[in-house]
């Protein structure tokens, strides 16, 4: 009896051990353990398809049974939102055209300059406690670990492990997600209007001045501040006339001074997942008073630079919740993402590693 | 041939191996996309409470670490978590019901049922204690009953199942 509990002590030891071993192993990012599970990903996905095919139709029937309603009231909304966005998708092809050709003309980064590898969802995490998809694409098409993925939305997640022809796919939400964003903030402006007879009140905060006949109009668009279309301000600015550098001719050249107080602000912080139940939140945000009070529904953007993992400007959500902090500790935004991470079909995975990824040579 | 592949079927790990990717494989399929209440459900969790059950706790450890080794390879969590959590599941079954005096049907229910709970909060615990966030929160309640529920259902005949791969000898020697 006791010779028996001495084994089973040492079976439990050696279970123990051999478990704290993998685990180590794996954390310290071995090659021996991605190997291993590569090798097993190769003979578990015959087994795998197989049981697909088998029990497809078993998922289909559950899917009718619990699903037929929702895909019904989603197939109507989604017939209403086609026929809303063809008319606003022209103007915004056009925009983004623009857009691009401006960056390319200063020389600045896009996303088109960057190339992409177009996959599809094949499954989800099976754990209840990681926030992982698993898409039908992997090195065969030139994806590596680190790869920011998007959809027609925005950022989903990152691809945190690569095999032939398949690659993990960690969302925004997982908890062990992060990625450095920025927090486009639009500046609180004060549109006075001038009735005429009455006095304007003086104001020193950022103040667009118009004159109006007396009718009050009210604009809801997020970000839009009346008056910033029009043209930026022009200093003259008096040239040394024994400058050798000085055109002969004028004497005085123009100088454009743009209205920088107008100009939406930026802040960079953390995005970090908190589970599939909360949303992700921004940290790191800084409490100065330039930046000012973060608005519900600013835009969340990528922040890029040499060592972001996604390149600049991907756009991520919007900021649903401000929580506010004590002393200099910066507020915790909450943000809503514009991709829906529950209905995922078509990803984009784009080919962009930071320059810090890559490999140098010898 | 055919003797060769009796002769290895005689391994009582090797049945396990070969029932746990069965198992693996429903449940990176059929059971990934059905989700009762939003909720996984883990067979793979029910198997390694099943083979404690089935034939002790030794045996439940080692079953238990094969099963949750298996699970580990498909998971992005550091491999070895769930080989250790199963393990201590499998080992909780075969422990709690070596102190039934008289097993009935019932009873094997409500042990694999208890099992599963306790790797269903040990599996998160686990993750947290190796650096992970954001997973030990209220809404592990409803994962809890779920996978509770499910694995109380099919607790009998997977521990009969586990009960016929981990036997010493079988029909084909």
């Amino acid at each position: 009896m006791v010779g028996y509990a001495f084994t089973r002590r040492r079976t439990i030891l050696l279970l123990l051990l051999t478990s704290v071993i993998l685990i180590t192993l794996d954390l310290r990012g071995s090659s021996i353990v991605a190997a291993t599970r590569s090798a097993f990903g190769a003979v578990f996905r015959p087994v795998e398809s197989a049981t697909r095919v088998v029990t497809r139709p078993i998922q289909n029937t559950w899917n009718g049974i619990v699903n037929y309603d929702e895909v019904l009231e989603e197939n109507r909304r989604l017939k209403d939102l086609v026929a809303f966005g063809e008319g606003a998708n022209i103007a915004a092809i056009a925009t983004v055209r623009e857009a691009q050709e401006l960056l390319a003309l200063n020389g600045l980064p896009t996303l088109a300059g960057i190339a992409s590898c177009t996959a599809q969802v094949v499954g989800q995490s099976p754990s209840n406690f990681t926030q992982t998809v698993e898409i039908n694409r992997g090195t065969e098409c030139g994806i590596k670990v680190g790869m920011p993925v998007l959809n027609a939305a925005g950022m989903i997640g990152k691809v945190t492990n690569v095999y032939n022809r398949r690659a993990v796919v960690m969302l925004i939400t997982d908890p062990g997600y992060s990625l450095a964003v920025k927090v486009v903030n639009t500046p609180p402006t004060t549109t006075t209007t001038t009735i005429p007879g009455v006095p304007a009140e003086s104001t020193t905060t950022t103040t667009t001045t118009t004159t109006l006949p007396p009718t009050t109009t009210t604009t809801t668009i997020k970000g839009f501040t009346p008056g910033a279309t029009i043209a930026p301000n022009t200093t003259l600015v008096p040239i040394d006339p024994l400058d050798p550098d000085a055109p002969s001719a004028p004497n005085r050249s123009p100088i454009t001074v743009p209205p920088g107080a107008d100009l939406p602000l930026r802040e960079t912080g953390a995005l970090e997942g908190r589970g599939l139940s909360r949303v992700p939140v921004v940290r790191f945000i800084e409490n100065q008073p330039r930046f000012g009070d973060v608005a519900v529904g600013s835009p969340v953007i990528s922040a890029g630079g040499a060592t972001s993992l996604a390149p600049p400007d991907i756009v991520i959500g919007t900021v649903s919740r401000v929580v506010p902090r004590s002393g200099t500790l910066g507020p915790i935004l909450e943000v809503t993402l514009s991709a829906n991470l529950e209905n995922l079909n078509f990803v984009r995975v784009l080919l962009y590693q930071p320059i810090t990824e890559r490999p140098t040579t010898p | 041939m055919i003797e060769r592949v009796f002769v290895l079927a005689e391994n009582r790990y090797l049945r396990l191996v070969l029932l746990g990717l069965l198992f693996l494989s429903l449940q990176t399929t059929i059971l990934n996309e059905m989700r009762p209440f939003g909720v996984s459900v883990e067979v793979m969790l029910l198997l390694a409470a099943a083979t404690g059950l089935a034939k002790g706790s030794e045996t439940g450890a080692i079953a238990g670490f094969v099963v949750g080794l298996l699970y580990d390879m498909v998971l992005t969590t550091p491999l070895g978590l769930c080989a250790i959590v199963f393990s201590a599941v499998g080992y909780l079954s075969g422990l709690v019901h070596s102190f039934v005096h008289e097993p009935t049907w019932w009873s094997r229910i409500i042990i694999v049922s208890g099992a599963s709970a306790a790797g269903t909060v040990l599996l998160p615990l686990a993750f947290t204690v190796t650096g992970a966030s954001g997973v030990l929160t209220v809404g592990l309640l409803p994962i809890v009953i779920v996978v509770t529920g499910f694995n109380a259902l099919l607790a009998l005949p997977v521990s009969w199942l586990c009960g016929w791969a981990l036997s010493e000898r079988t029909e084909f020697s």
